[in-house]
């Protein structure tokens, strides 16, 4: 599957350290250099701001906190802008000052490979890889972090593992008790979610945990774009779907028994410490999955 | 069947598709990638991984916090 370039492509190229070929390079070029040169010459933030905003993940988030916001959630809405102005700036800020083209690729070894015998965050950058942390950011460590094979361990870090996945456990299951016994909406329940979500976002922002592997299929190209497009038309509906039952509602805040969201048919089941705590121990598993990509 | 089961329905339509896919993905060799493989892709560069990181951040907020 090629990767055709997109407008918001560049910075992700910057991110990635991964060069393009060169009619695709052309085509972007000549797509963007334009609006890239205007924005580049622009002074300020808000012109390191306006470059970021290409990115279509920062789109969303801002789609993301004005309909939170019009909802009746104006916390929620204020942190999602804040969000994703500030990823809309870093992005932007990469974009306007790329780092060396060894970077780019950090965190990431190629298949088959033990970390170890890679050695260094450059090692993404010769297999095309697709890394993170376009100024080098969190590369370096994510490659140091990684996990050596299980016959290579020293005794003492075999005794760690299992110790740490366990303190893991505890500590999440303590968590979904916990937070899942404050009522919903209270300041308390607030506090948790809002202190997990921020470590959770900001330790992404370093970069991966560890050494990614280097592309699979479908970074690599094998597989079809009409399988993740397929994927897409199913998010998309989903998405289409729930925003039609929000505005057939008699208000925006005001639920509707005939068109419900989501969240109103989840109701039920938050109301109750039992429910609360199955939610949050679900919304963690897809934190830690997602941490772990 | 009134306008709640019509929109009830339209929900497990979109869930029953998500899982048929990953079904797909996962017990046959349709070349389709699993929502695992689509989410590595989406979170390839740092704006994209933060991105999603804020979007599952999100979700917890608006069902929990005020």
């Amino acid at each position: 599957m090629s990767r055709e370039p997109r407008r918001g492509e560049r910075p992700s190229q910057h991110d990635t350290g991964r060069a393009e070929p060169s009619a695709d390079a052309g085509r972007v070029a000549g797509h963007d250099a334009g609006a890239l040169a205007l924005i580049r010459a622009s002074p300020g933030h808000v012109a390191t701001a306006l470059a970021g905003i290409r990115e279509p993940i920062v789109v969303i988030l801002l789609l993301i906190a004005f309909f939170t916001s019009i909802s009746g959630k104006p916390l929620d809405g204020l942190l999602m802008l804040l969000a994703g102005v500030s990823l809309a700036w870093d992005a932007g800020h990469r974009a306007r000052h790329p780092g060396p083209a060894g970077n780019g690729a950090a965190g990431v070894v190629p298949a088959g490979a033990s970390p170890a015998s890679t050695g260094s965050a450059s090692t993404g950058s010769a297999t095309g890889g697709t890394g993170m942390g376009g100024t080098g950011m969190g590369g370096a460590a994510a490659v140091a972090g990684a996990a050596p094979e299980p016959g290579q361990m020293p005794a003492a870090e075999r005794w760690h593992r299992p110790l740490l996945a366990l303190a893991w456990v505890l500590g999440g299951a303590s968590y979904v008790v916990v937070v899942g016994s404050f009522s919903r909406y209270s300041w308390p329940a607030t506090a948790a979610v809002v202190g997990l979500g921020a470590a959770v976002v900001i330790s992404g922002w370093q970069g991966p945990r560890r050494a990614r592997p280097a592309p699979g299929p479908l970074l690599a190209g094998t597989v079809p774009r009409r399988g993740l497009a397929l994927w897409g038309v199913v998010l998309v509906a989903g998405g289409l779907w729930e925003l039609g039952s929000l505005l057939q509602q008699p208000t925006l805040t005001a639920s509707s028994y005939a068109h419900p969201t989501i969240s109103t048919l989840t109701d039920p089941v938050l109301s109750v410490w039992s429910g609360r705590s199955v939610v949050l121990a679900g919304w963690l598993l897809l934190g830690w999955f997602l941490v772990e990509r | 069947m009134n306008s709640h089961d019509v929109t009830v329905a339209g929900y497990l339509v979109v869930l029953s598709a998500g899982i048929i896919l990953q079904l797909l993905a996962t017990r046959t060799r349709a070349r389709i990638p699993s929502l695992g493989a689509v989410l590595a892709w989406a979170m390839n560069t740092r704006t994209r991984r933060v991105g999603m990181l804020v979007a599952w951040a999100w979700i917890g907020l608006h069902f929990f916090a005020r």
